[in-house]
């Protein structure tokens, strides 16, 4: 019984550490697909007097992707509905050039607002509209829970690493006599921490195992029934392989950093 | 014969020098000599057995240790000579949560030696020191006696050529003293180990030639 809650004092806080370092895995693909997905969706209008190409624009804005011309006529008969066809004429003569301007990457307000003034700058241009409101309110929103998502992380990670402290020094109570034994007959101090090591990884495999339940959970059950379409289009977001060995190196190297602070605490200084 | 132990104008101290225990002593201890350190308490016999395997560095002067010289010795060198010595404490520091076999092991683990050498080694000390019958037992489960003798043959597992032992029968009956001297009689006459042994009192049967040195205000007196 003891041991069982010597082992979960560990397994718990490093669980709890994990579980944030994979929001942050799950979250950070989230809002990058999220952005490409804004920017595929979005594009600057710009009216222009004369003929624009993507290498023209390119060469004013490298963030500037493509370009895609609209159709002057259809512009035209929607404006000119229910009137002549001369009247059509007389307003395709007059009437400038429609273009959508799309982005490499998802962009800040104030870089379009940049791209905005740079392509006004361009002669023959006549306006450009960046619709940087619309574009950003849901955004912004997003970069709200983010933040808020990023502040719990943290204070978890501070909660567990606590916990972890504390793991430490339970463990330096009940491993001390033996390493210290084990140093006083030349053990070096790989050998002398090699039983908690052990112990420690164990706890390690089986935190890195629970999480990855945890979110597989979520991907495969929890997302299907979930409300938000964002997500259930996007299942593959949460959870992937990698995921399994990043949480895995980072549960052995904080396993390493624990067991190597208890040998050095344990450790012998010789007197005199 | 070979020194083993080689002390010149020796002083040991704590609190960085503040404390002076041992104060400029010169002695020499040949490989197979057998050799009783007594004194009042509180005179630094225990402290100078510690720093025969480094628990102390030399304050002052010079100390070699089967040809480690004690002040320079580094970490790993230290390592490296404690695992040739065997040490016996009164309190016999034996590893609670490990069976008496696997203590008397323990030298054998830390040197790599493969399980089957360890079980038969095993199997020859406890019944040297008479504890065939214990072998399975954590040491909480034996007297006082008894786990002391389990000290003794874990000095012992690796034919070390220097045992120290701290008080070895300070807490023992007649007849567990009796064994303890016995055995580190015969690592000294038939290993050609050297035994060097800190205690209040020296055994009135003691069958192999000895030396004696008392310590006594910070000085090491040899009796002869």
């Amino acid at each position: 019984m003891k041991s069982i809650k010597d082992h979960l004092m560990f397994i718990l806080p490093l669980m709890a550490m994990l579980i944030g370092i994979e929001f942050i895995l799950v979250f950070n693909r989230i809002t990058s697909s999220y952005e490409n997905k804004l920017k595929n969706e979005y594009a600057i209008l710009v009216v222009s007097q004369k003929n624009l190409t993507t290498p023209y624009l390119r060469s004013i804005d490298d963030n500037i992707d493509s370009v895609e011309a609209m159709n002057r006529e259809d512009i035209a008969k929607e404006v000119t509905s229910g009137m002549q066809d001369a009247a059509l004429a007389a307003i395709m003569k007059d009437l400038p050039y429609f273009y959508r301007v799309h982005l490499t990457s998802y962009m800040s307000l104030d870089g379009l607002k940049k791209i905005r003034a740079e392509l006004k700058n361009v002669n023959g241009i006549l306006n450009v509209e960046i619709f940087g409101e619309n574009y950003h309110s849901k955004h912004t929103i997003f970069r709200l829970v983010k933040m808020l998502l990023n502040i719990f992380i943290v204070m978890l990670f501070i909660v567990s690493i606590m916990l972890v402290i504390k793991q430490m020094q339970v463990w330096q109570l009940a491993h001390k006599d033996r390493m210290k034994i084990m140093e006083i007959f030349g053990a070096p101090m790989m050998l002398r921490s090699g039983i908690l090591f052990k112990v420690a990884i164990i706890d390690a495999i089986i935190a890195t195992i629970l999480n990855i339940v945890i979110f597989l959970f979520i991907k495969s059950k929890w997302s299907q029934n979930s409300d938000i379409d964002f997500v259930k289009n996007n299942q593959d977001l949460l959870f992937n392989i990698s995921d399994f060995v990043i949480l895995f190196v980072i549960a052995i190297v904080i396993v390493a950093i624990s067991v190597f602070i208890v040998a050095m605490n344990t450790r012998e200084v010789p007197e005199g | 014969m070979a020194s083993i132990i080689s002390a010149t104008n020796l002083t040991l101290a704590y609190d960085k020098g503040k404390n002076i225990i041992i104060n400029d002593v010169t002695f020499t201890i040949e490989q197979g000599e057998f050799v009783f350190i007594t004194g009042p308490s509180g005179s630094g016999k225990s402290t100078l057995l510690k720093s025969l395997y480094g628990q102390i560095k030399p304050r002052e002067g010079m100390l070699n240790v089967g040809g480690f010289d004690m002040s320079k010795i580094k970490k790993k060198q230290l390592l490296q000579l404690r695992r040739n010595i065997g040490i016996v404490f009164q309190d016999y520091k034996l590893i609670n949560e490990w069976t008496v076999e696997k203590n008397v092991v323990l030298p054998l683990i830390i040197t790599g030696y493969s399980l089957d050498v360890q079980k038969v080694q095993a199997e020859k000390l406890l019944s040297h020191v008479k504890l065939s019958d214990q072998a399975t037992k954590y040491p909480l489960e034996l007297s006082g006696g008894e786990q002391q003798r389990v000290g003794v043959a874990r000095a012992l597992s690796k034919n070390p050529f220097l045992i120290l032992a701290d008080e070895p029968t300070g807490n023992l009956d007649e007849f567990s003293s009796g064994v303890v001297w016995d055995l580190l009689e015969n690592a000294c006459d038939q290993l050609n180990a050297t035994v060097v042994v800190v205690t209040h009192k020296i055994p009135t049967i003691f069958n192999i030639p000895y030396r004696h040195f008392i310590i006594e205000n910070g000085g090491v007196h040899e009796v002869h």
